[in-house]
């Protein structure tokens, strides 16, 4: 979906592996060895029709297949499709909740957009996201005497310093070092967890609980909710200030226009006076606070206390939220609403007709798995080698 | 298809291909026109063509990559279908891509015997080793067959796609722009190896933009042009000039009238510069050179002896080891390329898609690449589109660049306009000096001269260039001193005026006594 990153220049501090780069390059080729007769090539153009085509195409697939397992269960369709759809959009508290489940998960997917636009790959927005809670809920203790006002600004912006700090080392590590950034963002996710689950079992532990969790944070931190009723947070609203936020960054200042050019072609960026090691700290610093962000949103707006379960895996489901949303803030909101809608709408499902957690679990990866097939088969498309046009 | 009867009766009279009424149509392109050619036995064959003209497609039909739509492919006196190039390769029809299918990390027989040989799950390499062994020697071929591919030169690769081809056993081999990545030297040394397969009674079809080889190495030549067939004459009918008016379709002038001029004072001023390539290994060895304002100074060589360590080192992208370069008596020395670049240094890089181009980017977006942070482009930190957007159709609009939007996504372009959006831009700042490697290298002749007649311009305007180019006739064309480059040191400066080529070519090779 993505090419590899450009090895071996002079710009790239990434370490080349296997023979020197200017060698190599004349071997690689296009045209590939074929040996099934089958090649996939890139489509010379995919227009607009076509992915919505696609689109239309891989939720009705999801929808048969998700319609077998359902029978499979023994659950009456229709109902349980009623109940899915009305779980996520039924109601205007449905669709309240469905935006809640969203929101970190816009966050996150907006951290990775940023990114990945810099073909920086940061695995490590789960740890930032950790990171931003952790922050937000040690300065909420600290200062809970502050103004509310006051108070939620600081538990925002620390979040976000630390999430920007999580990420930043591993910029650090990559500019100084060429330290490879997956390796080291996988690695930093542990590092945070395991500091976060010593906490929870020893200094920050609700002495009045037996789980691994904090007391609530002061009430004066909580996030101001935005309806009557309904879980929706101040969170949401800054999700969305976020992904106007970037996407001005990547398309209207010098620095996205620069971030935009490491990504394609490093190389000649480079040439013309653009230093990769410093953007690449700065990418991963940007990246590291949006999901920092949204670990403070996450925490300040909804749940009130730090437990290691206060991510079911944000961070990593923002990978595939990037994707599916073309490194595209819009793209990013659009998908990661998606996402919320099927996480709440198969609670709605679960609860109505009894169709097992597993299987709701499995129909969403499968409309997962279409989604992203048809992603990418508008970009590319698989021809038989030799047959007559 | 083939049975064995046909070697029997094909004779002298009958072509070994033929194709008849060929037509190809892509998307956007009909990139065949009911073509209509024959290619003899034991004769070479160039296919000439700008690029676009249709050379590559037609080469892929015969070689089973495409099909055509329409038309017909008789070979030996059978019409054929080819299907895939496994259809060809059984035919005995071979084809040398631009780009080769090798794999790196594997030696040089195995490159050869993976992929051909079939018989049984164990690989005899001994017995290929000694076959390939036979072939080298007989075509006069040094090459070391235990060698990785990645060890050797890209010349060397080249060697090894053609013994692949050989090793198969081939009547026919389709070279696609075989010269593109070689020295002046390696190409000699392949229109000798293809003039010895010509004498073996091999055909081979020579895909090139470039008339200096059509004339060197051809029997026959095709032009095409815009996906039609121009006309096949025999070589010896044609000067260079009826070639390329029949190829572009109107004159082009070869030697570009330059005005004489004499330059100014020295403003480059390179001394006793070290530099280390990729690999750590010394590239340059202590460089001297002045240039100075109002002249070309043409940088000859052998591709591989410092040039582009040169160019990395005088555009900020490489550390200087030691010594010390000036422009206007300033030191600049390992300066940021922004830097450099922002005291009127100007260059335009061998490697235009990889070191020049966004390919991914607009149109716009690359003609202010490196000048995104400076007003008006930019203010406080955003960009300012509207400034981007008529600068651009400025230099869209002045430098011809061919495209259908100033927001166009870059890599649509042809070569020779990609070669304009960097020229436009590099150009736009008035730059003191420019730094300019390969201009025209992979450049159709409408582009090369476009771009030659640009360079001179800038000379007339004053400003010091540094031209390193492969293209002998190139640097005698347009510089007014010559230097040569040789394992990373200047061992020779003339006045274009007294030098010849052959000296310059002797010192090229590191004939310095």
């Amino acid at each position: 979906m993505t090419t590899p990153p450009n090895e071996g220049t002079s710009f790239d501090n990434r370490p080349s592996e296997g023979p020197p780069g200017d060698r190599s390059e004349g071997t690689v080729s296009s045209m590939e060895p074929r040996r099934l007769g089958w090649k996939i090539e890139r489509r010379p153009h995919s227009s607009r029709a076509w992915e919505a085509g696609a689109l239309l195409l891989a939720l009705f697939a999801a929808f048969i297949v998700s319609s077998l397992l359902i029978l499979s269960a023994g659950a009456d369709i229709g109902e349980s499709l009623r109940a899915l759809v009305r779980g996520a959009f039924g109601s205007q508290n449905a669709i309240v909740e469905t935006l809640v489940q969203s929101t970190p998960l816009i966050f996150t997917g907006l951290a990775v957009t940023v990114a990945f636009r810099g073909r920086i790959w940061n695995i490590g927005a789960e740890g930032q996201f950790f990171a931003g809670t952790m922050a937000a809920f040690w300065v909420a203790t600290q200062f809970e005497n502050l103004p509310p006002i006051v108070l939620i600004a600081l538990v925002v912006f620390v979040g976000s310093v630390a999430g920007a700090f999580w990420g930043g080392i591993a910029g650090f590590l990559k500019a100084r070092y060429g330290a490879n950034e997956i390796i080291v963002t996988v690695m930093l996710n542990f590092v945070i967890m395991l500091i976060l689950s010593f906490l929870l079992s020893d200094a920050w532990q609700d002495p009045n609980s037996f789980f691994y969790q904090t007391a609530l944070m002061p009430e004066s931190s909580f996030l101001p909710r935005l309806l009557g009723k309904g879980r929706l947070h101040l969170g949401f609203v800054l999700s969305i200030l976020t992904a106007i936020f970037v996407y001005v960054l990547l398309w209207r200042t010098v620095l996205g226009y620069e971030i935009r050019a490491i990504g394609i072609n490093p190389t000649a960026a480079g040439y013309k006076g653009i230093s990769v090691a410093t953007l690449t700290i700065i990418v991963l610093a940007i990246s590291g606070a949006i999901a920092g962000l949204g670990g403070a949103s996450e925490l300040a707006g909804l749940h009130h206390r730090l437990r290691l379960d206060i991510s079911t895996g944000y961070g990593f489901t923002g990978i595939i939220i990037a994707l599916l949303g073309r490194l595209h803030p819009l793209g990013v909101v659009l998908a990661s609403i998606f996402f919320g809608a099927l996480v709440n709408g198969s609670l709605a499902m679960q609860i109505s007709t009894g169709v097992p957690v597993a299987l709701v679990q499995a129909i969403q990866g499968v409309t997962l798995i279409f989604l992203l097939t048809a992603e990418v088969m508008t970009r590319y498309r698989i021809r038989r080698v030799g047959a007559d046009v | 298809m083939t049975e064995p009867s046909l070697s029997e009766t094909h004779t002298a009279a009958e072509p070994l291909l033929r194709i008849e009424n060929v037509t190809k149509q892509f998307p956007q392109v009909l990139a065949n026109d009911s073509i209509s050619l024959t290619i003899q036995k034991g004769e070479i064959h160039c296919l000439l063509g700008e690029n676009g003209a249709g050379k590559s497609t037609l080469a892929e039909m015969l070689y089973g990559v495409h099909q055509p739509d329409a038309g017909a492919i008789y070979y030996k006196g059978q019409p054929v279908k080819l299907s895939s190039p496994r259809d060809a390769i059984d035919l005995g029809i071979g084809m040398v891509h631009q780009h080769f299918v090798l794999v790196p990390p594997l030696s040089v027989v195995e490159n050869i015997v993976v992929g051909t040989e079939s018989v049984g799950p164990l690989l005899d390499l001994g017995q290929a080793s000694r076959k390939l062994e036979a072939l080298c020697a007989e075509y006069g071929v040094e090459l070391d067959l235990q060698a990785k591919i990645w060890h050797l030169s890209v010349g060397q690769q080249q060697w090894v796609e053609i013994l692949k081809a050989l090793y198969v056993g081939v009547d026919l081999l389709i070279l696609d722009e075989p010269t593109a990545v070689l020295t002046p030297q390696e190409a000699d040394k392949l229109f000798a190896i293809i003039r010895k397969m010509r004498a073996d009674g091999l055909s081979i079809i020579f895909i090139t933009h470039k008339l200096k080889e059509v004339m060197a190495v051809s029997d026959r030549v095709s032009v095409l042009r815009k996906g039609q067939l121009v006309s096949t004459v025999n070589t010896t009918d044609m000067t260079r000039e009826d070639l390329a008016c029949m190829m572009v379709g109107r004159e082009v002038v070869f030697q570009i009238e330059k005005d004489e001029l004499t330059p100014g004072p020295v403003l480059l001023e390179i001394s006793d510069l070290r530099a280390q390539d990729d690999r750590g290994h010394e590239a340059l060895c202590g460089l001297s050179l002045e240039v100075r304002e109002g002249e070309i100074l043409g940088l000859a060589g052998v591709s591989g002896n410092g040039q582009r360590a040169l160019f990395d080192v005088l555009t900020g992208a490489r550390k200087a080891t030691a010594g010390r370069v000036l422009l206007e008596g300033k030191d600049i020395t390992n300066r940021s390329p922004r830097s450099i670049a922002r005291r009127g240094v100007a260059s335009v890089p061998e490697d235009r898609i990889h070191q020049g181009l966004i390919m991914d980017f607009g149109v716009d977006e690359n003609l202010i690449l490196g000048l995104q942070r400076e007003s008006p482009f930019s203010k406080a930190g955003f960009l300012n589109r509207t400034a981007i957007g008529s600068f651009s159709r400025e230099l869209i609009d002045s430098y011809e660049i061919m495209t259908p939007s100033a927001t166009q996504v870059t890599k649509v372009l042809s070569g020779g306009n990609l070669q304009k959006v960097i020229m436009a831009r590099e150009l736009s700042q008035q730059p003191k000096c420019l730094i300019v490697n390969q201009p025209t290298r992979g450049l159709d002749v409408g582009a090369t001269e476009y771009v030659r007649r640009r360079l001179l311009e800038q000379r007339d305007r004053g400003a010091a260039i540094l031209l390193t180019s492969e293209d002998l006739d190139e640097i005698f064309n347009l510089a007014t001193r010559i230097a040569v480059i040789f394992k990373g040191e200047i061992v020779g400066i003339f006045d274009a005026e007294e030098a010849t080529i052959e000296e310059v070519g002797l010192l090229m090779a590191g004939g310095r006594e």
